[in-house]
């Protein structure tokens, strides 16, 4: 099987954010990247079902120059050679915007399965793969946890609202978007980043892909969330707390 | 009087026939003996050059032979009694060394030592002290092995240990023996030919069993690596650390021919105590069978027949075994090397491993947590930014920055440095310095961790670090060298001892044991500092199991981050010695040991003893002090 | 024609309640704009949730019927909405961020050279459209330009549903051309981890226990607690994902969304996954040992200290209390 795994570098989980000056995005200067988490589950099935079926698995990522590290971490991790969109405006584009650009890179490579995370950890649209399946004329299905090849295509275990799931079967080629949590994920080794330094990243810039329509949706400005309420915090030995508590709860709150 | 005494007896005139029947059981020994030692000697050989190793400067290793060869020293300390018998073999051997080349010499018409001389009279008796200390201490090691049988010797009896027994104890009853017949008698010559074929039949058994040690052992003792677990860098792109055969280098293959199978080793290891796999002498038996059946120039699995992935990840580091070994075999870097094959290939799959793995390939902390966690704790104690001008960096670590008892110990701490009027700040950012993980043996993210953070190190311009916690002190004093020259670092055991005169001391009948932490005791040699620091807060008072033997905590290697384990909990076992000493109060100088006995003293519910730092020892006899951790979470 | 078109979603024949707080943001766009709000019931055989939804001030109902939109698939969905959307030429599409909008709806509003304003929390003056970024640490301002249809879904629990009934509206049926050779996905029907053994969406009192109960054998005086309250045992993922609660128990982003009179989280620290799931909930209470866990920035009455000690004495507490 060929497999697309689609790749986004994002700001790391715990990273302070800082708004810049513009307030339209953060400030970027201090910041420490990494891959992000549904992706590298993506990647984590990408690399399970070639080592099972065969095949090979293709990173796909757009970003300026410093992706290269996260790129280089997806095939240390097992992934056999990479494609990278060398763009600089990557905000300046919306999820179309950028489905857009990946479909035209990914264009000549007619992969069987294409793979993405379910959301990012920065903007956290959700909707990158989804509109990758529309662009590409391809069937999808979100939040898989788990993929499985036969002979008719493939069926995948879908994550449904509170506890329930669902199977799903579909044609290939296909684009799936992967929920976190669904494998075990492997660690980066030495001998992975070692043999990735043999491996190829194709350099396509955001030009070469073709003119970009301005977006439609704009983030206008960013801004801290305010505190809603203030809490009040009852104190004193356990049992002193314990009896305040109740005391709140029946006459203040008047829910007991 | 002297010349009353009996002489040795040499037996004179040999035939021509016995000379050659001589010559030709020598040669044939000799040849035998030859025969298993010259293929070792190869294998040793043709193993991997150790990328590291320097052999100057020699004083400490001439001292170190001089002193644990020569005088016995740790045989003897270590084990007192079996200690003794044993130099007194050994001493034995090394006082008959004229002895057998005079017997060998007489065989041949030409002995060169006359028994009636001045010298040889003398020499002989000596000789025959050695020789009755030497049989009595067989005798004795005999009866233990065969009789007391203690654990640390295995099961199986080893008959072979037996013969040898034998075989020295009629090698000295012959010689004895001699000093009551004539030169001229028939018994002379048959007490000689006894001797010669028992020495015979001797030589060629060495190098096929443990007693490869009597050849090898001082070349290994003097050629050690140097430092204590002293890890060696990984060389070239191939290099994963201990895969297949070809992965062992010539130290690795001289240590595993070396061992003598004492099992001091595993008599002291936390792991073998509690009913794990981990078996530190048979981690080592189980290389020289690898070698033994495979050589150093094979690709087959370091961990599969012989040893097992399993066994290799219940180590918690502490350096129990490395320290009790008289042979010089260093087991430290060879269950890390192993662990680096698994880790570094990806081999090893484990789900805490992993997340561990992860948590510092994307984050900064062992934790998994986030590093605002770290600021706020930071804010709130209104701690200073290091910022180049002050004496010394204090590094939190990861337990000093995000666990909270490790931050009650960080507070109480920054509190005495208040008290001193020491000037200190801390980094903006911090990242875990890689203990848990160069540990475990993941040098990829051991790697960016200690490249990061000497950076960071440099670029604040920081020369002097004090740290609450003894791997992070071992960690960057030692390991971060692979990457750059690392700042000074202290312990703040040590920091606390050499103030102690301007700290108050507030003596109290209250008894206090102290632990002593692996990483700070046998790696770091600091015992008396934290004793001092705690006998100026109360009566000290120790285990059982102290200093050089201190018994490990279970947190080392990377396993308080791994997932249950196995058989008995280390920490519980250490936890009852303590509480069984009827201290009140259980001294700690690692926030490791410290969440380790927390954990299980609390299994025991009330009447447990309290668990305090040292630096929490300290703080609370500072003037204004609040009871330990109110302010802090 | 333009207006405001709000997606209702049927879930086991009736409507889930994500529609019903769409339904109140669609409102306040309408108000904000001066436009009309409709409502639309993607499925089949709808009427009686048709007619419920036409009492909730809207001015008009569209039953866009089909059989082939009996099971959700997104061919389906996409499809149906498509061919409605190119009819009415909505200004707005109004949508509850469930996991089957986030499946069709960015595909849907690709069609239309649209991008999806997805889990939007606020909607202002503008109109301008909030929704959370960096994982709840910041908020975004969108806007929409150009003339096309404005596509947006709402966060669970962003918009309180209104209360109040009106008077009927229409109901209106508008029927897609949908061919089965067009669905490419075949769904199975939906199964559960474990036995549903209870519907936390239902409980009034709600004890949830987090990482801070450190292990399984000391979920019994959490129990304890949930017993005195007569609450309902509920629990963070990580307790979930250790098998020590059952699946059904979890309560968060990817669990059960709650909305009880009282939720007591005990040894949670309130990661933003876990705080969307009861966010929504009237009182909470939060007993934890770290006072800066994010938990006690939505709760009502914060107890910091051990749980080991607090909650059996609030269990003693409860106990006399009740007598």
């Amino acid at each position: 099987m060929k497999i697309i795994v689609a790749i986004k570098q994002v700001p790391e989980r715990d990273a302070q954010v800082h708004i810049d000056s513009t307030s339209k995005w953060i400030e970027e200067g201090d910041m420490q990247w990494a891959l992000n988490e549904s992706d590298a589950y993506a990647l984590e099935e990408a690399l399970q079902l070639k080592e099972k079926h065969g095949g090979e698995v293709v990173v796909v990522s757009a970003g300026p120059e410093r992706v290269g590290s996260t790129i280089r971490e997806a095939l240390a991790k097992g992934a056999d050679r990479a494609i990278h969109i060398d763009c600089d405006d990557l905000n300046q584009r919306d999820a179309l915007g950028v489905a857009r650009l990946l479909s035209e890179a990914i264009g000549t490579e007619s992969p069987d399965l294409t793979l993405t995370g379910l959301q990012s950890d920065d903007l956290g649209y959700g909707q990158t793969g989804v509109i990758l399946a529309e662009l590409l004329g391809l069937p999808h299905a979100s939040l898989i946890l788990h993929v499985e090849k036969t002979d008719a295509g493939l069926t995948v275990k879908r994550e449904l609202e509170e506890g329930w799931f669902q199977t799903i079967e579909m044609p290939l080629p296909a684009v799936l978007t992967i929920q976190s949590g669904g494998n075990k994920l492997r660690y980066a080794t030495l001998m992975g980043i070692k043999k990735a330094k043999s491996k190829e990243i194709r350099r396509v810039t955001s030009q070469e892909l073709g003119s970009v329509a301005p977006p439609v949706v704009v983030l206008e400005r960013i801004s801290a969330p305010q505190k809603q309420k203030s809490t009040q915090i009852l104190g004193g030995s356990p049992k002193e707390a314990a009896t305040a508590l109740v005391e709140k709860l029946k006459f203040e709150a008047r829910v007991l | 009087m002297i010349s009353s005494l009996p002489t040795l007896a040499e037996p004179q005139h040999f035939l021509l026939p016995e000379k050659l029947l001589f010559v030709a059981l020598a040669a044939g020994s000799g040849l035998l003996f030859w025969r298993r030692l010259g293929p070792i000697l190869r294998k040793i050989l043709a193993s991997k050059k150790d990328g590291d190793f320097r052999l100057f400067p020699l004083r400490k290793r001439a001292w170190d032979f001089f002193w644990e060869v020569l005088c016995q020293a740790k045989v003897i300390r270590q084990r007192p009694l079996p200690g003794l018998a044993h130099a007194f073999v050994f001493w034995g051997f090394c006082a008959f060394a004229l002895v057998t080349l005079n017997h060998c010499a007489v065989g041949l018409g030409i002995g060169f030592l006359d028994p009636s001389g001045r010298f040889g009279r003398f020499y002989f008796y000596l000789a025959a002290a050695f020789a009755v200390a030497c049989a009595a201490g067989i005798l004795g090691l005999f009866v233990r092995r065969f009789l007391v049988r203690p654990r640390w010797l295995g099961d199986k009896l080893s008959w072979e240990s037996g013969f040898i027994a034998l075989l020295i104890f009629l090698l000295m009853a012959t010689y004895l023996a001699a000093f009551f017949v004539v030169d001229t008698s028939g018994t002379a010559r048959l007490l000689w030919w006894a001797h010669t074929i028992t020495l015979l039949v001797f030589l060629p058994i060495i190098p096929h069993t443990k007693h490869l040690h009597l050849v090898l052992s001082p070349a290994t003792v003097f050629l050690s690596r140097g430092g204590f677990s002293h890890i060696p860098p990984l060389v070239g792109d191939e290099d994963f650390g201990l895969v297949a055969g070809t992965d062992l280098t010539r130290l690795v293959s001289l240590q595993a021919y070396s061992c003598v199978e004492c099992g001091r080793c595993t008599e002291h290891c936390p792991a073998a105590n509690t009913g794990k796999l981990l078996n530190p002498k048979e981690i080592i038996l189980g290389l020289r069978s690898y070698l033994n059946e495979h050589g150093p120039t094979s690709s087959q699995p370091l961990l599969g027949k012989y040893n097992s992935q399993e066994a290799v990840f219940q180590c918690t580091t502490c350096g129990a075994c490395e320290f009790q070994c008289p042979v010089g075999i260093e087991h430290l870097p060879i269950l890390i090397g192993l662990r680096r094959g698994a880790v570094n290939t990806g081999a090893w799959e484990d789900d805490h491993g992993a997340k561990l793995f992860l948590a510092l390939e994307r984050g900064s902390n062992a934790l998994g947590m986030s590093s605002t966690e770290r600021d706020k704790f930071i804010q709130k104690q209104e701690l200073p930014y290091f910022d180049g001008s002050q004496e010394y960096c204090l590094w939190l670590g990861c337990m000093g920055g995000y666990d909270p008892k490790g931050r009650e110990i960080v507070a109480d701490f920054v509190r005495v440095m208040k008290y001193l009027g020491t000037s200190y700040g801390v980094l903006r950012k911090e990242k875990c310095t890689g203990d848990p993980v160069r540990r475990l043996g993941n040098d990829l993210v051991y790697q960016q961790l200690a490249e990061s953070n000497l950076e960071a190190m440099a670029q604040a311009k920081v020369k002097k670090v004090v740290s609450i916690c003894p791997h992070c002190v071992r960690t960057i004093q030692e390991d971060w060298k692979e990457y750059g020259t690392p700042p000074e670092i202290e312990h703040h055991s040590e920091f606390l001892a050499k103030h102690l005169g301007k700290l108050p001391t507030v003596q109290t009948q209250e008894k206090i044991v102290y632990h002593d932490p692996c990483y700070l005791g046998r790696y770091r040699d600091v015992y008396d500092e934290p004793r001092a620091v705690v006998s100026n807060a109360g009566q000290l008072v120790e285990a059982p199991r102290h200093r050089e033997h201190s018994f490990c905590c279970g947190a080392g290697g990377g396993l308080a981050f791994l997932g249950e384990e196995k058989g008995e909990r280390v920490s519980h076992i250490r936890a009852d010695e303590l509480v069984e000493t009827g201290a009140g109060t259980i001294g700690t100088a690692c926030p490791f040991c410290n969440t380790m006995f927390r954990d299980a003293l609390a299994s025991k519910g009330t009447g447990a003893p309290e668990l305090l730092d040292i630096a929490q020892l300290t703080a609370r006899s500072l003037p204004g002090a609040s009871p330990s951790g109110a302010n802090v979470r | 024609m333009s207006g405001v078109c709000v997606v209702m979603e049927e879930r086991n024949g009736r409507i889930a309640r994500m529609s019903w707080e769409a339904l109140a943001a669609g409102h306040t766009l309408g108000a904000q704009l001066g436009l009309p709000v409709n409502a639309i019931l993607p499925g089949t055989q709808t009427e009686s949730m048709a007619a419920e939804i036409a009492t909730k001030a809207v001015a008009k109902v569209v039953r866009l019927e089909h059989a082939l939109l009996a099971a959700y698939t997104s061919d389906a969905f996409a499809l149906a909405m498509e061919q409605f959307i190119r009819a009415e030429q909505p200004a707005y599409v109004v949508f509850p961020h469930t996991y089957q909008v986030r499946d069709y709806a960015p595909a849907l509003a690709a069609r239309f050279g649209q991008v999806l304003i997805g889990d939007v929390t606020g909607i202002g003056v503008g109109p301008v459209f909030v929704r959370q970024l960096m994982q709840g640490r910041l908020n975004g301002e969108y806007s929409h330009s150009g003339n096309g249809t404005c596509f947006i879904s709402v966060q669970s629990g962003a918009f309180r549903a209104d209360q109040a009934d009106s008077a009927a509206a229409t109901v209106e049926i508008f029927t897609p051309n949908i061919e089965q050779a067009q669905i490419r996905t075949k769904p199975g029907q939906p199964f559960r981890g474990s036995a549903q053994t209870v519907d936390l969406g239902l409980a009034q009192f709600i004890v949830s226990v987090g990482r801070g109960i450190k292990e399984a054998e000391n979920l019994g005086i959490v129990q304890e607690l949930a017993t005195a309250l007569g609450a309902e045992l509920a629990a963070s993922r990580p307790i979930c994902d250790n098998g020590w609660l059952p699946i059904e128990r979890q309560v968060g982003s990817s669990g059960q969304t709650v909305s009880p009179k009282l939720y007591l989280a005990v040894g949670i620290s309130g990661a933003i996954q876990h705080l969307v799931g009861m966010k929504g909930s009237q009182c909470v209470v939060a007993i934890n040992k770290d006072p800066d866990a994010p938990i006690f920035e939505i709760a009502d009455y914060g107890i910091i200290g051990d749980l080991f000690e607090v909650v059996p004495a609030l269990t003693e507490a409860v106990k006399s209390a009740k007598q």
